[in-house]
């Protein structure tokens, strides 16, 4: 059942795709696709979220850069693990999704947090020399560590509520 | 600090005026979107049907109306002995469930009954 046939012609294609009609009916695709998601949100959110706190200045003994070689390559890894379970779960139901205000939001936030994510290793963490370690960090790094935690936070606010708005 | 400050703050502006400008969707996902207590027991015939995640549903025909009635996750069916020929169209079924609080013409089913077995949905 294509949910809403008037929505965007591309949105009703990849719907009506193979995969997405895959992903509804082989009985166990859908539930292991949410499964690998999950795990790309502890990986993504989880790494991004400790080194935050880092920040933040707890556990000010670890170095900052040493911290952000460990974890953030797991972040990658954890937003290539959402970014190919969410979209085959987006293809699934596309033309449903795409008028969800909770969908929208979400994806507004994540670009946002990237955005952030961005801004931060290319202005603040180019200091990180100076603050590595016992230093706390330049508050323009702690800014950016806060408005990480509270976008990611958001985005999983978001991504849960899908299914209730 | 000054950067970030202003960009949590156009990335709020933004959040909150997609979320003012968004056309609500109807709410369909969740229990608390049907009103439990106003029980529908609706026997039909079964007009289409999809064994689909995130929940299966039949289009039911009952005499003057044709009700989307909102399954259970396929995989949670075939577990409790529903399997996708049980929901061919042109059978004739029971469904227990509860009317959706907006949307007239659909309601949530706790338990069918096809060729005289019941299963529990939720």
């Amino acid at each position: 059942m294509i949910h809403n046939p008037q929505a965007a012609a591309w949105l009703v294609w990849l719907e009506s795709s193979a995969v997405a009609v895959a992903m509804r009916q082989w009985l166990w695709l859908y539930p292991a696709v949410e499964i690998v998601h999950i795990v790309g949100i502890v990986a993504l959110v989880g790494g991004a979220v400790m080194f935050d706190l880092r920040l933040l200045g707890l556990s000010r003994g670890l170095p900052v850069a040493a911290l952000a070689a460990h974890l953030l390559p797991w972040s990658r890894v954890g937003l290539g693990l959402v970014a190919v379970s969410g979209l085959l779960m987006f293809t699934a139901h596309a033309t449903e999704w795409a008028e969800n205000p909770a969908f929208r939001v979400k994806l507004l936030l994540i670009v946002a947090a990237g955005l952030n994510a961005w801004v931060f290793h290319r202005w603040p963490f180019r200091s990180v020399g100076r603050w590595d370690r016992e230093v706390p960090a330049p508050p323009r790094a702690r800014a950016a560590a806060l408005v990480s935690i509270a976008l990611w936070l958001s985005v999983i606010a978001c991504g849960r509520l899908l299914a209730y708005l | 600090m000054i950067a970030s400050v202003r960009f949590a703050a156009l990335a709020l502006t933004l959040t909150l005026a997609l979320v003012l400008t968004a056309v609500p969707a109807p709410a369909h996902h969740g229990w608390s979107s049907y009103d439990s207590g106003n029980t529908l027991n609706l026997t039909g015939t079964i007009k289409e049907s999809g064994y689909e995640h995130p929940h299966g549903y039949i289009r039911l025909e009952v005499p003057g109306k044709t009700w989307l009635v909102v399954l259970a996750p396929p995989s949670r069916m075939e577990n409790r002995g529903l399997p996708r020929a049980g929901l061919t169209p042109g059978k004739t079924v029971t469904v227990v469930g509860y009317p959706n609080r907006t949307d007239p013409e659909e309601m949530r089913a706790e338990r069918i009954t096809v060729d005289g077995k019941t299963t529990e949905l939720r």
